[in-house]
């Protein structure tokens, strides 16, 4: 096993939806603040994801706005208070929606890149 | 909504300061220290405040906030340069207020509707004339002809005819004269209006010896002490008992102003069939289902009709159909609009000279554009807030505007014309503040935008080095001398509309009138009602009366006629000539006529060409005399001496008697000053028996000015008949001064905006000339440095000035030459092309240019040539 792993000097410039798949998916695991969130992609991906919180917080306010999460704050787990986010019942359609489209996407492009299977 | 916002805001940090918290944590849980571990959880965050701007960008409310931003950066700049400001604010507010001043007018007269039920259903019924003699499309109808269109007509809803009336109201206090109309009972149904105390006509009120009267709310209030038991009360009017049936609402007016009282117009039954006598005015109102168009081929039909019924009088006699909101500001309208125009194209140059301003101020702040960019601004944000800044500057103007366009309405009341239409309804409403704020907001935009873009051009680094004295020497057309060019052409425009009005306003004051106006006053008295009611008692009245009053210390003469000249009042007859082939129906000539007691020539210093006047033996009823005029002479006598031919009123085989021409007397203007004089033929009092004929007005010729005359006057007509009301007591150059007033009026204002025209291109020319100098010290410095003497300097500058000027002339004289003839309603005398006005013109703008240049050009030779060229 490598020692070092690839770790990408920049933070990669998601793609807006990829990044809204990946909060909504994240949430699914139950609710979580900011922190929280930038936290589990990372550790989820392999530290190769690290969510720059200039597109984080953005997306995370928009998604609001679209009401597909919805926030409430709370008190951390080191009794802090945080606001947490929760997936809405219109946000659980939406990411089904992310992901058949996200497994298309993949499809696609493996079809292209490996053209005779 | 800032609550919400505001909250939203906290929110925000908390969310932020609680990730960093969070962040830091962690850190401090693997091993780093507190401020090691805040350090790194801040870079790894990255630019808070960045975050925060890019978060709030979600929210959707940013432009709002911008905006305000925007805004307060914009009134804070203003108010650390108040001169700028100050000339801003004050050269706006003159723009904008003049054109809200303007469409107020404009709002109440021409815009607003009728403040009567259905307004655009009504309309004004007048007979159109057409003969070889007299042609007139409102020629007041007969009832005669009213009386048959009502009966024949199915388009109206109702009809209704409104005949003058005007009263001796005696009994209590001063006998006082007052106006009033004898009206068909229908006409308060069709307009709907109901009396406020007691009720209005019944239909079957409306015919003779019913004597019933009702009040307008101002009469009850002012003579009557508003007591509520007027209603069944009677008054005297003329002698005569009438019962107050009723008190119109607060207001009510109809039609003329001044009336006050009304009563029904009772035609008598041969009054009915007369098709020959005019003096009605007919209301009708349309069915809902039916259109103008098709109630005008209806009636043309009707009239056709009663052409070849009753052929003697109705021969080229067809009906006008008058929308009623048309018939009362029609007249008003072209002024309305030229002056709107006119202060339309001042804004326009107010706002060319406000956006010179700017251009001039833009270079100034080209750093602070500069570093503005540098700070991560776009081109576009940049110009968002130029424009807020524009716009908020216009709403200052406007705001200002507003407070003297108040002002300038409300002092419409002393300065404006007596028979303004509909005066009472005018003043700075919600609709009118509604434009100031559209107008604002437009020219805000309209003086801003060419500034902004031109500010928000250049690029970053030649803005932040101090290279402010650019000189933008070679290209001429640049936008500031296009702007002062365009300024220039409007000026031009204004100005010869304010000439040509000007000229056709002293040919009118000065066009003669065939009568002299000096020391002669005037006066209403009418001796009506019972006791006048026999000739012989008038003409006794009359005699007496003018035998005392001559009598009188200072007074030279005085006489008394029906229809005073200049007062828009006046008659007209048919005649036929004897011994001439008789003229077929409808070709009958037609002339004014008048009725006067013998010695009005003299008084109104008439000249006499040939024969002589009345006298007061000529009361036989025989030998009936009359005096013609010149034009009169001239044309139906052209070859012959018209002294002791004979005429008749109508046709030659008409019953009506011989009329010996006794004299002929000069041409005077009788309905207004611009009308042209017309054959007319005057009657004698002492033969006219026709009771309607009434001699009413009194002129009095004195030696000098006398103040005490009226009174002494009052004092002899009262000892004849103390229950005789005298009005309208006034000097004949005060008559004079009234008919000419509304073109007063509309020179006034237009001559206002002219003025106006005149400054905001001097100081509009003034600016850019001393800019250009400013901008162009250095090559000024170097002309200088090479041996240029400073008066080739000023002369150099001078020219360039003048250059940009003559071509706003020229521009501007072409557009005046096509635009001119817009205004050739409002002139007299003088053609839309005159040319002494644009030479006029063109000659005082050229000395203003000139003045405008000098002193920049005196300040281009002040310019130190080692100064100008040091100055890198």
């Amino acid at each position: 096993m490598p020692e070092k792993r690839e770790r990408y000097q920049n933070r990669i410039e998601l793609l807006q939806g990829t990044l809204d798949l990946l909060i909504l998916q994240t949430l699914q695991w139950g609710p979580q603040h900011g922190y929280g969130i930038s936290v589990t992609i990372r550790s989820r991906s392999g530290e190769i994801l690290q969510v720059d919180t200039g597109s984080l917080y953005p997306a995370l306010h928009r998604l609001e706005k679209q009401k597909w999460i919805k926030a409430d704050w709370k008190v951390s787990e080191n009794n802090q208070r945080a606001k947490f986010y929760q997936l809405t019942a219109t946000g659980k359609k939406q990411l089904s929606k992310e992901r058949s489209k996200w497994a298309q996407l993949s499809d696609a492009i493996a079809g292209v890149l490996n053209p005779e299977q | 909504m800032w609550f919400w916002r505001r909250r939203k805001e906290g929110e925000l940090e908390e969310e932020v300061r609680s990730h960093l918290e969070m962040a830091a944590k962690e850190r401090v849980a693997r091993g780093d220290t507190t401020e090691q571990a805040e350090g790194a959880a801040r870079r790894e965050f990255g630019n808070v405040e960045l975050v925060k701007e890019v978060t709030r960008d979600v929210w959707g409310w940013r432009w709002l906030e911008d905006l305000y931003e925007d805004a307060r950066f914009g009134l804070r700049m203003l108010w650390k340069n108040p001169g700028f400001t100050a000339v801003a604010v004050l050269t706006l507010a003159l723009g904008i207020g003049a054109n809200s001043a303007i469409f107020s007018l404009v709002n109440a007269i021409l815009l607003k509707p009728l403040p009567y039920a259905h307004s655009e259903r009504l309309v004004m019924a007048w007979e159109k004339v057409r003969l070889p003699s007299y042609q007139n499309d409102r020629n007041d109808p007969a009832p005669g002809n009213f009386v048959d269109w009502q009966k024949q007509n199915t388009v109206f809803q109702d009809m209704a005819a409104i005949r003058y009336r005007s009263f001796n109201l005696t009994g209590e206090g001063e006998p006082v004269r007052v106006e009033g109309e004898g009206v068909s009972a229908s006409v308060f149904p069709m307009l709907q209006v109901n009396a406020v105390l007691g009720r209005v006509f019944t239909l079957d009120e409306d015919r003779p010896g019913v004597w019933v009267v009702l009040m307008s709310h101002a009469l009850w209030v002012s003579r009557f002490g508003a007591r509520p038991e007027i209603v069944g009360k009677t008054i005297l009017l003329d002698g005569e008992s009438y019962e107050v049936i009723g008190v119109l609402p607060e207001g009510f007016h109809f039609p003329d102003p001044d009336d006050q009282l009304w009563v029904p117009a009772a035609f008598t039954p041969s009054e009915r069939v007369n098709h020959g006598s005019h003096y009605l005015r007919v209301v009708a109102e349309l069915k809902p289902e039916i259109n103008l168009p098709q109630a005008r081929a209806q009636m043309d039909g009707i009239a056709r009709h009663l052409t070849e019924q009753y052929p003697d009088t109705n021969t080229g006699v067809g009906v006008t159909l008058v929308p009623l909101s048309e018939q009362i500001v029609g007249n008003v309208r072209p002024a309305l609009l030229t002056l709107m125009g006119a202060f339309g194209l001042t804004l326009l140059m107010v706002c060319a000279n406000v956006g010179n301003l700017l251009l001039a101020r833009g270079s100034v702040r080209r750093r602070e554009m500069g570093i503005r960019v540098a700070l991560g601004a776009n081109r576009a944000r940049i110009l968002r807030q130029l424009l807020t800044e524009s716009v908020l500057l216009a709403l200052l103007g406007g705001a200002v505007g507003v407070v003297l366009a108040y002002w300038g309405v409300k002092s419409l009341a002393w300065v404006g014309p007596p028979d303004l239409p509909r005066i009472n309804e005018i003043g700075v409403n919600g609709r009118v503040l509604l434009f100031t704020l559209g107008i604002s907001v437009l020219a805000g935009i309209g003086f801003g935008i060419a500034p902004a873009l031109e500010a928000t051009r250049h690029d970053v680094e030649k803005s932040l080095k101090s290279g402010l004295r650019e000189s933008p020497v070679g290209s001429r057309i640049n936008l500031r001398n296009v702007l002062i060019v365009a300024e220039m052409a409007m000026g031009v425009v204004v100005l010869v509309g304010a000439g040509l009005l000007l000229r056709s306003f002293v040919r009118l004051a000065q066009a003669p009138l065939g009568f002299q106006t000096q020391n002669l006053q005037t006066f209403r008295v009418i001796p009506r009602g019972e006791k006048y009611s026999q000739l012989e008692r008038r003409i006794t009245f009359y005699k007496e009366a003018i035998e005392k009053i001559e009598a009188l210390p200072g007074v030279k003469s005085a006489s008394a006629v029906t229809f005073l000249p200049l007062t828009q009042a006046g008659g007209s007859k048919g005649f036929s000539i004897e011994g001439r082939a008789p003229f077929s129906p409808g070709q009958i000539p037609m002339a004014d006529y008048d009725v006067m007691t013998p010695g009005y020539f003299q008084t109104m210093r008439i000249p006499l060409i040939e024969g002589r006047d009345f006298s007061w033996d000529d009361h036989s009823l025989t030998r009936r005399v009359i005096v013609i005029n010149e034009s009169m002479a001239r044309t139906f006598w052209p070859h012959e001496d018209p002294l002791n031919k004979r005429i008749k009123e109508g046709q030659l085989d008409d019953p009506a008697p011989w009329l010996t021409v006794v004299g002929v007397a000069g041409d005077i203007r009788q309905f207004n000053v611009s009308t042209e004089p017309r054959p007319a033929m005057y009657f004698p009092v002492t033969q006219f028996k026709d009771a309607r004929g009434v001699l009413r007005d009194w002129v009095v010729r004195s030696s000098g000015d006398s103040p005490a005359l009226a009174a002494a006057v009052r004092s002899v007509i009262w000892s004849l008949d103390k229950d005789l009301p005298i009005s309208r007591v006034r000097s004949m150059e005060q008559v004079r001064s009234t008919s000419i007033a509304p073109q007063a009026f509309n020179l006034l204002l237009l001559g206002l905006s002219g003025c106006l025209a005149l400054i905001l291109a001097a100081v509009g020319l003034y600016g850019v000339t001393s800019y250009a100098v400013a901008q162009r010290s250095r090559e000024i410095g170097i002309r200088m440095a090479l041996g240029a003497q400073p008066s080739d300097v000023r002369r150099h500058i001078l020219k360039e000035g003048t250059r940009l000027a003559m071509t706003g002339l020229g521009v501007g004289a072409v557009a005046a030459l096509a635009l001119s003839r817009l205004i050739a309603s409002l002139l007299y005398g003088i053609t839309s092309t005159d040319p002494i006005t644009f030479a006029a013109v063109a000659f005082v703008l050229t000395i203003v240019a000139v003045a405008a240049c000098w002193i920049p050009a005196r300040r281009a030779t002040r310019v130190d040539p080692i100064e100008a060229l040091r100055y890198e």
